[in-house]
């Protein structure tokens, strides 16, 4: 048998290459046009040509600026209102019927108020991301914070730590805190979906690039974004699945 | 009746008068017109069937309760840097995220201003559980008996006039238990902290309290207040210690026949 670590690298990798070979062979196939199906293979040049004049790096760097923004306003407001709900019973009770109404509603139904509000923008982009981040947080952490065992409230009041202030910083936010990382983690993901579809109505950045690459069938280059976008995803999602390995390392 | 009664309370670290709790919302009342008073350096065991209120009492004293009768009178010396009384609890309710020595110092926080002195606290009181050398640990790498001796330490952290201990040993195996008991004793004797200990078990009551105060009925009154007057060290096996249990199990008896419903 493969060490673990070294099985949880190999067989992923494998299914990515299971996956580009038959993708190739299908495009080669001559079953369906190239313009159907891009073969991967193309898609080196793609990325060479969208980087020498400049299109690669502009629309990554603005879509990371609406990513970033976006996700971090999404997450701290859905972390704090989900945590307030969570500690404040009566609060919940009142704004229930706000959240039936809102939850339901897509982030890209807000397009239309984004464009009003903050204009073709950077903002609306960043507000559309927002939205569905939010959701997600505030759920996660709504639902972390419920869950504390009564016993270490109790713990709390009993060591001098009853007050709202170091109550919350002492014994409620480290105890839901894995689950408020797995929601901040949701999040992430959910943001970068958001992205795309966010710039489609004309601010700059991937989404942008792909819908004029798609308007001359250039589905190559729009290929080169998805795996694009797959990339970036991935890069975060490691990157906050090490940092908070470390936060959590208590529980390892 | 070699029932005791308290001629004052002038040596107590703690007198209840005639105390009363109900819960919110509910008129049946879990104590009601209970006087009780823990000498200063005396260890005082309370017993009683489960469900009769003994935690509750306990969470009265410690202030986490508000009684709806009476009063707790805590003779304790307001001094910086300290606490008037500080729980020990049957499940030890460490904190996963911190340390050994970090959870020693929760109570702490927010009392002593200094980090080093905190830590020198947590250390020293974790010296008194023979624990100093797991202070950088994880609790779930400590066993049961080693958890709960962090919150002993955690408790005495504080340096507190009262230990409050809630069926602390409940949850250990019989040798942990007992191993547990004796620890307590030596810490008693070294600090001479007035414990107020909370057990269902007669046997561990007897063995560890200068006096054992039976709990009954509904709403809880006192059924016997028994001293045991067996000189330390006791052994465990000590006839002396079997009769005061008879008496206290007796007692127990008679209320059940009285019809005080425990």
């Amino acid at each position: 048998m493969m060490p673990r670590a070294l099985r949880s690298l190999v067989l992923p990798a494998a299914g990515v290459v299971a996956l580009l070979v038959v993708w190739e062979a299908l495009a080669r196939s001559g079953l369906m046009g190239p313009t159907l199906i891009p073969p991967p293979s193309r898609v080196p040049a793609a990325l060479a040509s969208e980087i020498a004049n400049g299109y690669w790096g502009a629309a990554v760097l603005d879509s990371l600026g609406h990513y970033f923004a976006g996700v971090a306003l999404g997450s701290v407001l859905g972390i704090a209102l989900g945590v307030t709900v969570a500690l404040a019973p009566r609060f919940a009770a009142l704004h229930s019927g706000v959240v039936r109404i809102l939850r339901p509603i897509p982030p890209l139904a807000w397009i239309p108020f984004a464009i009003i509000w903050f204009g073709i923008s950077q903002g609306a982009a960043a507000f559309v991301i927002a939205i569905g981040v939010f959701w997600i947080n505030y759920f996660a952490s709504l639902s972390a914070v419920q869950a504390i065992d009564r016993d270490l409230i109790e713990l709390a009041r009993a060591f001098g730590h009853g007050a709202l202030v170091p109550r919350l910083v002492k014994v409620v936010l480290p105890a839901a805190s894995p689950g408020i990382l797995s929601g901040l983690r949701a999040g992430l993901g959910q943001g970068w979906m958001t992205v795309v579809a966010a710039e489609l109505f004309g601010i700059p950045g991937i989404g942008q690039r792909m819908m004029d690459a798609s308007g001359l069938l250039a589905t190559d280059v729009v290929v080169l974004y998805m795996l694009t976008i797959a990339l970036l995803y991935s890069l975060c999602d490691a990157l906050f699945e090490a940092l908070s390995r470390r936060a959590l390392a208590w529980m390892l | 009746m070699d029932a005791v009664s308290d001629a004052g309370t002038g040596d107590a670290i703690v007198a209840l008068r005639s105390l009363a709790l109900a819960f919110p919302g509910s008129d049946q009342r879990v104590l009601e017109g209970l006087d009780l008073a823990v000498p200063r350096e005396g260890f005082v065991a309370v017993v009683g069937p489960s469900g009769v209120g003994k935690s509750t009492l306990l969470r009265v004293i410690a202030g986490l309760l508000p009684p709806s009768g009476g009063e707790v009178r805590l003779m304790a010396r307001p001094e910086p840097g300290r606490r008037p009384t500080a729980l020990v609890f049957q499940d030890p309710r460490l904190l996963p995220w911190r340390r050994v020595a970090g959870n020693v110092e929760l109570g702490l926080e927010g009392l002593v201003a200094s980090r080093t002195e905190r830590r020198a606290r947590a250390l020293a009181a974790l010296d008194l559980v023979g624990l100093a050398a797991e202070a950088e640990r994880w609790p779930r790498q400590l066993s049961g008996g080693q958890r709960q001796r962090v919150g002993l330490a955690r408790a005495l952290a504080v340096d507190p006039d009262l230990l409050l201990m809630d069926e602390p040993f409940s949850a250990l195996d019989a040798i942990t238990r007992q191993a547990l008991q004796d620890e307590l004793l030596a810490v008693w004797a070294r600090t001479r902290k007035s414990v107020l200990f909370v057990t269902h078990d007669l046997a561990e009551a007897v063995y560890l309290a200068d006096r054992v105060v039976l709990l009954g009925g509904r709403p809880a009154r006192i059924v016997r207040d028994e001293r045991i007057a067996a000189a330390r060290p006791r052994r465990r096996e000590s006839p002396e210690l079997a009769a005061a249990a008879a008496r206290i199990q007796n007692a127990l008896g008679e209320a059940y026949a009285e019809g005080e419903g425990i």
